[in-house]
């Protein structure tokens, strides 16, 4: 039987949806009264506005729908020790998926691995998933790169 | 579960090659450099990741470096300037 082909779904939206995610997600941070205090490292609000970045990259492209966004908005939720439910979705076992796309090339395996710890979420996927993630998670991290390089552009003093 | 290890040897889930073919063409499309070098049909799948996996680092980077000039330009701008106007006038 063979299998059949599904065309592979990497449409991101539009860079305004990114924008908005970003400074409505950056205006949150503004009104907590811990940022704009005086003895706040600098380190610390880099910080915050990079998790900031992702967190609301994760948000404009699709939430929970795609494996590297939910992946990111868990970890985050983590590190918050916030209590988010997420609905639980069939996860295969990882260590039988690892067996079927460890029988290709050697070199790209090893390829592929340093992928998975690039993408989040990429340890628990196929090699087909990951590629497609991999391919939405490219286009959704240029989006957000290109959303804050316009939004320092806008700021910095001409 | 059992199922599962007895369709090992199937083709079901394992990767065709017309989406392998279809991946590396939409990767190649993203990645700003190769693609135009090979003149051969068989691309080399380990090429393209590893051209993928610096691509990743490097916009990681390009993040970290904007949100370290985000974060300056945000602790210094005053309440009247025209930048405070802007973020304004965006944040509403």
């Amino acid at each position: 039987m063979a299998s059949a082909y599904n065309p592979i779904y990497t449409d991101v939206p539009e860079k305004d949806v990114f924008a908005l995610h970003f400074l409505q997600t950056l205006s949150n941070l503004r009104t907590q009264n811990s940022f704009s205090s005086p003895d706040n490292k600098t380190s610390d609000r880099v910080k915050k506005i990079k998790k900031a970045a992702y967190v609301s990259m994760a948000r404009a492209a699709g939430g929970t729908n795609r494996l590297w966004s939910r992946s990111l908005l868990h970890q985050a939720a983590k590190r918050n020790n916030k209590n988010v439910r997420f609905l639980r979705r069939k996860r295969r076992v990882t260590w039988l998926m690892r067996r079927r796309s460890n029988r290709g090339d050697p070199i790209e395996d090893v390829a592929a691995e340093r992928l998975r710890n690039l993408v989040p979420g990429g340890g628990g996927m196929e090699t087909s998933k990951l590629m497609e993630e991999t391919a939405h998670y490219i286009k959704c991290l240029s989006m957000q790169v290109k959303v804050m390089q316009c939004l320092v552009d806008g700021l910095s003093p001409k | 579960m059992s199922n599962r290890r007895s369709r090992q040897s199937s083709s079901a889930p394992r990767i065709s090659d017309d989406q392998i073919i279809d991946l590396v063409t939409k990767l190649r499309q993203i990645l700003p450099e190769i693609g135009q070098r090979r003149r051969s049909d068989k691309v080399s799948a380990s090429k393209v990741l590893q051209e993928t996996c610096n691509y990743i680092r490097n916009l990681n980077r390009e993040v970290d470096n904007l949100s370290e000039r985000l974060a300056q330009l945000l602790e210094s701008v005053d309440e009247d300037s025209p930048q405070a106007a802007v973020i304004r006038s965006l944040l509403m």
